[in-house]
């Protein structure tokens, strides 16, 4: 590897972190939405900033530009507080008209620079390098990668001061007012790094890559997790993994790199999608079969705990009478004989002790409803794990 | 002469300008357990968000032992509507008993060992101590009101405002609570409830509120929980089959 390719790597990564620590707290506020709107309609901040300063990379077009994120933020709840249309429409009407306002002035003055729709939409990181920071005459290293790299400093210090607080008021905005922490403030300290992170990033990355690193990683690590923590830390994995493959991906296909990290996201998300344990799509699909035989399973036993003829317990009989279309009969007699519940003796079907105390134990529970009788049969079976 | 715990002058909100509580007038005495009835959209929830400044009032004003709310938060637990929360959230039953010590901590402190000691005990008064770990969307209906009822004992306040806290729960856990709530009031706590079953309200409650955009009535349970308040509250002409 030569410099730049660690250089590009590393701006990569850094965007990726500094994405996925928004991110995730947009993805629980179910505002991903908005990340778009954002990297969209900060156009017109960087155009009039540009024109102001003349430098691309100048901090104050950095914060120009955030500020017109907050501004599409209060649009957005503007429009919707009317209660004439929902919030996603709101922002479907705010972002296009700042996009195209920013569409129009680069059309109208900035034909002389570098400012141009595609390198906004899709950014050119394989450029990055080669647009360095000197300081007194001396090369510090890609300017991009000091602008991430203090925008990222800046997010885990807020993120690290304000955990609890962002916590709750994402969970319960209620409780936090009546707490004294104010959701408006946290929302707008959220969005105001959200525009930060887009503005910084965007340069390098494009807007389209922006959008996919906030949420995308934010999403697959939903899947995996129920604690906040470890989701922000899944996030930031996802990000950075997706980061360097999608590097090498490019790489190796001479194509375009953020291009490439959006597939990689893409593609991680499907695998856990897929095959994510308790959220994953496979994952729901068996515990549906499992519950449908379990199901059959209590039927059955009930059946048997309700009848002391012969004759309804003969084998024969069990299969006309209860729906064994769904399950195989096969399957929940063996279910039951591996339990222990039940006994065959000359095809007869009798409950065992122990299938009694379940069946009466069960029966309890779906008539009281009460959570203590069934704590210990959770381990075994589906049914009960709500 | 008791103490007014809460006070509320004049009250209006409105949303979108059209106003949800007109001109309210309420005194709370410290130690009553209140029930405030009335049917769904009467602005019940409303009025607890704006006693507890969630909401801007577009007239009047609230005070809490005499003063406003933002300078006695610590005397006050909320526990909202269950419905107003997202329980997919990636947390567990013991972080959301810890929330409610945040409000003690401030801004940027975090909790430590003496706010999880609080939080587990909570968790023990409520029943919940063995789901301690559990994803808070992995409990039943009535388990997640007792997870909110520890989260509210736990700031330790002196009014407890709950927003139909029995909504959703099995027989046993409405017992709990009403029990625990009992208890507070035992201790010389003040709590509202927003309440819909009307026949446990002579059972439950020794004060009632009568709501429906304005206050109709409010005052001992004894004196005022009848047919006359309930027909003016819910419109239809109402006839209680309800023994006092
Ligand atoms: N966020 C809101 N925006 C607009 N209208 C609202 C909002 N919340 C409540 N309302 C309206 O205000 C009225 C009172 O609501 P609420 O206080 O929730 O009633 P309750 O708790 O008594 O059922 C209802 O008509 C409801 O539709
Ligand atoms: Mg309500």
């Amino acid at each position: 590897m030569n410099s730049a390719q660690i250089e590009i790597q590393l701006i990569a990564s850094l965007v990726a972190i500094a994405c996925a620590i928004p991110g995730t707290f947009l993805v629980l506020r179910k505002m991903a939405m908005i990340s778009d709107a954002i990297s969209h309609s900060i156009l017109p901040g960087i155009v009039i900033g540009f024109f102001i300063t003349q430098d691309l990379n100048s901090p104050i077009l950095i914060l120009f530009a955030a500020f017109t994120g907050i501004i599409t933020v209060v649009l957005v709840e503007y429009i919707q507080k009317t209660g004439l249309v929902k919030e996603d429409t709101a922002i479907g009407l705010v972002f296009p008209a700042l996009f195209s306002i920013g569409v129009i002035l680069i059309a109208k003055n900035a034909n002389d620079v570098h400012l141009d729709v595609d390198a906004v939409l899709l950014g050119e990181l394989a450029f990055a390098p080669f647009d360095r920071l000197l300081i007194s005459g001396i090369d510090v290293g890609p300017k991009a990668l000091w602008i991430i790299g203090v925008i990222l400093l800046i997010t885990i210090s807020l993120l690290f001061a304000f955990f609890k607080e962002l916590k709750i008021s994402t969970f319960d905005a209620g409780l936090a007012a009546s707490l004294g922490f104010s959701p408006a403030i946290i929302h707008y300290g959220l969005m105001s790094v959200a525009s930060v992170t887009t503005v910084g990033a965007f340069d390098a990355v494009g807007a389209i890559l922006v959008v996919a690193l906030m949420i995308t990683p934010a999403a697959t690590a939903y899947l995996l997790t129920t604690d906040l923590k470890k989701m922000l830390a899944l996030a930031i994995t996802f990000g950075v993994l997706s980061a360097i493959s999608g590097y090498w991906f490019a790489h190796w296909l001479d194509a375009s790199i953020a291009g490439s990290i959006t597939t990689m996201l893409g593609l991680l998300f499907l695998i856990v999608y897929l095959f994510a344990p308790s959220k994953g799509v496979i994952a729901v699909m068996y515990r549906e079969k499992q519950q449908r035989i379990e199901v059959s399973l209590l039927t059955f036993l009930l059946h048997l705990k309700n009848h002391n003829e012969l004759e309804e317990r003969h084998v024969n009989h069990l299969r006309e009478h209860i729906n064994w279309q769904k399950v195989r009969a096969k399957t929940v007699l063996e279910l039951a004989l591996k339990n222990n519940m039940i006994m065959v003796d000359n095809n007869i079907v009798s409950l065992t002790e122990k299938g009694d105390t379940f069946t009466s134990k069960a029966i309890d529970y779906i008539i009281t409803n009460e959570d203590a009788q069934i704590e210990d049969m959770k381990d075994d079976f589906f049914l009960f794990r709500g | 002469m008791t103490k007014i715990a809460v006070k509320v002058d004049d009250l209006t909100v409105a949303y979108n300008y059209k106003p949800v509580l007109w001109d309210i007038d309420l005194e709370i005495p410290e130690g009553v357990l209140m029930a405030i009835v009335g049917p769904n959209g009467a602005g019940k929830s409303t009025l607890i968000k704006s006693i507890l400044g969630i909401l801007k009032p577009i007239a009047g004003s609230v005070s809490i032992y005499g003063k406003p709310y933002e300078k006695q938060r610590q005397l006050v637990a909320y526990v909202p509507q269950k419905g107003s929360v997202d329980w997919d959230f990636p947390t567990t039953a013991l972080d959301v008993v810890m929330m409610g010590t945040y409000g003690s901590l401030g801004w940027i402190k975090r909790p430590r060992q003496k706010e999880k000691k609080a939080a587990l005990e909570a968790l023990e008064k409520v029943g919940m101590l063995a789901f301690k770990n559990r994803q808070i969307s992995q409990l039943s209906g009535g388990q997640q009101q007792r997870i909110f009822l520890a989260r509210a004992l736990v700031q330790n306040a002196s009014i407890y405002f709950m927003d139909e806290p029995f909504q959703g729960v099995d027989a046993t856990t409405e017992i709990a609570i009403i029990n625990i709530l009992k208890e507070l009031r035992k201790a010389g706590k003040t709590v509202i409830v927003v309440h819909h079953d009307l026949q446990t309200v002579p059972e439950y409650f020794d004060w009632v509120t009568f709501l429906n955009v304005k206050k109709i009535a409010t005052g001992p349970v004894k004196d005022i929980f009848n047919d006359d308040n309930l027909t003016k509250t819910y419109g239809i002409n109402y006839k209680v089959s309800i023994q006092k």
